[in-house]
């Protein structure tokens, strides 16, 4: 037996300066926020302070959504060749200083810098480049001539892919001539802060892009806002609801893109351990804080004992810790909240009877972490096979039909991605146009790209982001 | 005691059905009566049951069947011009607008008809992702559309109220007001069609008395307002809807294939490309 000496291999923090402090980046300045408050930004991964951001009031917003009104006048004008450049632009310098945000990405946000790296930085670049493209295209995108900007567009943002959430908004909102407020989320603000040093850096007209951070309390300024014409949102049901209620009445557009909770169905035709690599990868990519997560599996009954025991094999070989180690498959926990949230849900699915396995593991001492977790013996009522976990949390079904598996998988309130796995084509065809979501990776899983729509149907929202119908989005048809 | 003229019915589920509440109202057009169904909470529930049966049914078909059974109603309302002419000329309007009126929504069908089967290779495409995959994005029909038709007296104006969200798959559920007479006569038309039941369904009332039924119920996947409510009714149905996260659209776009874009949910579908 080989014994294998563990050595780390450490992405260096040196390229980064991290300011104490931050300002909002409003009008083409930065500013500091009216309000005088701060909330701090914290690694995940250590717990340590990495600078404190503007918890902005009422006074911000308003001057954030001023001043972006103020840049819809300069940048509708712009001839859309000129809208096209500035998002090319963009898109070179955030090439140029990707090694920057990705460090920075996975220090505020706890992502492994494998994925940081190699996946939200590329995602992000690409997402600038593609939507570039269509700046000056808007014409032949959609055989219509009553599409139309919004205006003025809010945007709210999580924290689980923080600067690619932001290129999801920012670039396709441009591309389509509005002007926007960003907030970026409590937790994960700095990249997007650093963002607007490149708008800076591209010349961007002043207000075209304004950036605000703060709590829930922000983000409601920026819905309730009166001068505000689209609101778009990405994050929890719960959240989205909320929103939709405060703008009822309103004549403000609204796209939404909320929970999930995917089945990824592997059929006993399945190549299993290509399907092993995949369900792996559906639930523990980015430490399962991903909406679209394959976070039920449902094991076709004749090959769920060999399914398990290969999955609870490659699940051990999962490394959990420091996110900036080249080597790490699993980051930190985002906050304390959303690691008190994993493990309550998964004491609960514990006592309701599900069978509990995690991998054996050292955790770091500070920060919050949770280890690769599977539950196997469960039942479809039981909250783990129901809830939103956003952690990295495997639950298992089976079924014995295809019928069966497209009823289990579409009895959800959600409906924003699914898995399907078999060598047979016509089965993955007959599952997929079954199947109630917007996303569908057959014998694949958590592929994302910038000319992929994504988004959900029944309660994971409205609206798609990415691809020409991502377009749509940033476009009011009027009657 | 008044005399009626005719006594209408809701029609759902392929038949004519009184409210099951017994209640109707009474519309006077050139000195005649007609009684109408007030649509109670209970018969919209009703009308959801039949119309999630019939989408599953008339989703299923196929565009070109769909093709044929929306062109095929054109002819049907070609054949019974006259008798629309009429109904048109008693409620008030001039027998040029009426004949006009009728002619536009004979186009409209056509129109529709024939997008049938080509709207999806207009609203879907391949994606060029930067990998070795297979990429599609194609468009699955919402499912049960509620339609509160608007108040002109027009055939066309609730044709186009109904036509964009049952061309692309979606079984309908089309609510008349002050249109109740002509929508309730357009419902023989589509009896004597080959659309599948359930797939559209019609009922009179007043919209108020359902408003929260309508926008509450989670199986109603849209609701489409084709009539310009006041602020609180609007606000009263969007409010409902976030609870389950419904759409609602007000005074949609009807141009071209913007009329239809609402009714569709995009579905991306990937695959490996290898050997």
């Amino acid at each position: 037996m080989i014994d294998w000496q563990y050595s780390e291999s450490i992405e260096s923090s040196d390229i980064l300066s991290i300011k104490k402090k931050y300002s909002n980046y409003i009008g083409g300045k930065f500013v500091e926020p009216k309000s005088k408050k701060y909330i701090n930004s914290i690694s995940p991964s250590t717990e340590e302070v990495l600078s404190k951001v503007p918890l902005s009031n009422k006074q911000d917003i308003n001057s954030a959504v001023n001043s972006a009104r103020e840049g819809l006048e300069v940048w509708s004008k712009l001839t859309p060749n000129q809208r096209s450049r500035y998002l090319f632009k963009i898109a070179r310098l955030i090439q140029e200083r990707s090694r920057e945000f990705a460090v920075l990405e996975s220090l505020d946000g706890g992502k492994p810098i494998r994925e940081s790296r190699d996946f939200d930085l590329p995602q992000v670049a690409a997402n600038f480049f593609y939507f570039a493209g269509w700046a000056d295209k808007l014409d032949l995108s959609w055989a219509t001539k009553s599409l139309k900007p919004y205006g003025v567009v809010g945007q709210i943002i999580p924290w689980n892919f923080p600067l690619l959430m932001l290129a999801w908004k920012i670039a396709p909102a441009l591309a389509t001539g509005n002007t926007v407020v960003l907030k970026p989320a409590e937790t994960t603000p700095l990249t997007a802060l650093l963002f607007a040093e490149i708008c800076e850096q591209a010349g961007l007209p002043s207000g075209v892009v304004n950036i605000v951070t703060g709590d829930g309390s922000t983000g409601s300024l920026i819905v309730n806002h009166k001068d505000i014409n689209k609101i778009a949102f990405t994050g929890s049901t719960q959240v989205g609801k909320l929103i939709q209620k405060s703008l009822a009445g309103r004549d403000v557009g609204l796209t939404l893109e909320l929970g999930g909770k995917a089945a990824n169905i592997v059929y006993e035709d399945a190549a299993i351990d290509q399907a092993v690599e995949g369900v792996v990868n559906g639930i523990f990519f980015n430490q399962g804080h991903v909406c679209c997560a394959g976070s039920r599996l449902l094991l076709q009954e004749s090959i769920h004992d060999q399914f398990v025991k290969k999955l609870e094999k490659r699940m051990q070989s999962l490394r959990v810790g420091n996110p900036l180690d080249k080597n790490t498959d699993i980051g930190a926990i985002n906050s304390k909240e959303q690691l008190d949230k994993i493990t309550s849900l998964v004491n609960e699915g514990v006592e309701d009877g599900g069978e509990l396995f995690q991998t054996q593991c050292e955790l770091p001492g500070n920060g919050f972490w949770f280890r690769p977790t599977l539950f196997t013996n469960v039942q479809p009522s039981y909250s783990i096979a129901r809830e939103e976990i956003f952690g990295p949390v495997l639950t298992t079904l089976t079924f014995r039909t295809p019928e069966e598996a497209v009823e289990i998988a579409n009895n959800t309130e959600y409906g924003l991605s699914a898995g399907v796995w078999t060598e047979k084509g016509s089965k993955i065809l007959w599952t997929a146009d079954r199947l109630e979501a917007g996303v569908v990776w057959a014998n694949t899983f958590n592929k994302f790209d910038p000319s992929s729509p994504f988004g959900g149907y029944k309660e994971s929202g409205f609206g798609r982001e990415g691809g020409r119908h991502g377009l749509l989005s940033y476009l009011k048809a009027s009657s | 005691m008044i005399d009626i003229k005719k006594t209408y019915k809701n029609y759902v589920d392929g038949k004519y059905v009184r409210s099951e509440s017994g209640k109707t109202y009474t519309k006077e057009l050139k000195n005649e009566f007609y009684e109408l169904p007030l649509t109670s909470k209970k018969d919209i529930r009703d009308a959801v049951t039949s119309s999630k049966d019939g989408f599953m049914k008339w989703s299923s078909t196929t565009p070109y069947l769909r093709m044929q059974i929306l062109y095929r109603l054109s002819e049907m309302i070609e054949g019974n011009k006259e008798s629309y002419v009429e109904l048109l000329m008693d409620h008030g309007l001039t027998k040029q607008k009426a004949i006009k009126d009728i002619d536009e929504s004979i186009q409209n069908i056509v129109w529709f008809a024939g997008l049938a089967d080509k709207w999806e290779q207009m609203a879907g495409n391949l994606n060029p992702v930067s990998e070795e995959y297979f990429n599609i994005s194609h468009q699955n029909p919402i499912g049960v559309v509620f339609s509160l038709s608007g108040s002109n007296i027009s055939l066309n104006d609730l044709l186009m109220s109904i036509l964009p969200s049952i061309t692309v798959g979606c079984s309908v559920i089309s609510y008349s007001e002050e249109n109740s007479v002509l929508a309730l006569k357009f419902a023989e038309d589509i009896n004597n069609s080959d659309f599948p039941s359930g797939s559209l369904n019609i009922l009179s009332g007043k919209f108020e008395n359902v408003l929260d039924d309508v926008s509450k119920h989670v199986e109603i996947n849209l609701v489409a307002l084709h009539k310009e409510l006041d602020n609180d009714g609007l606000k009263a149905i969007e409010q409902n809807a976030s609870e389950s996260v419904k759409r609602v659209i007000s005074q949609p776009s009807l141009e071209g294939l913007s009329s239809i874009l609402p009714y569709l949910e995009t579905k991306t579908v990937w695959h490996p490309k290898g050997t």
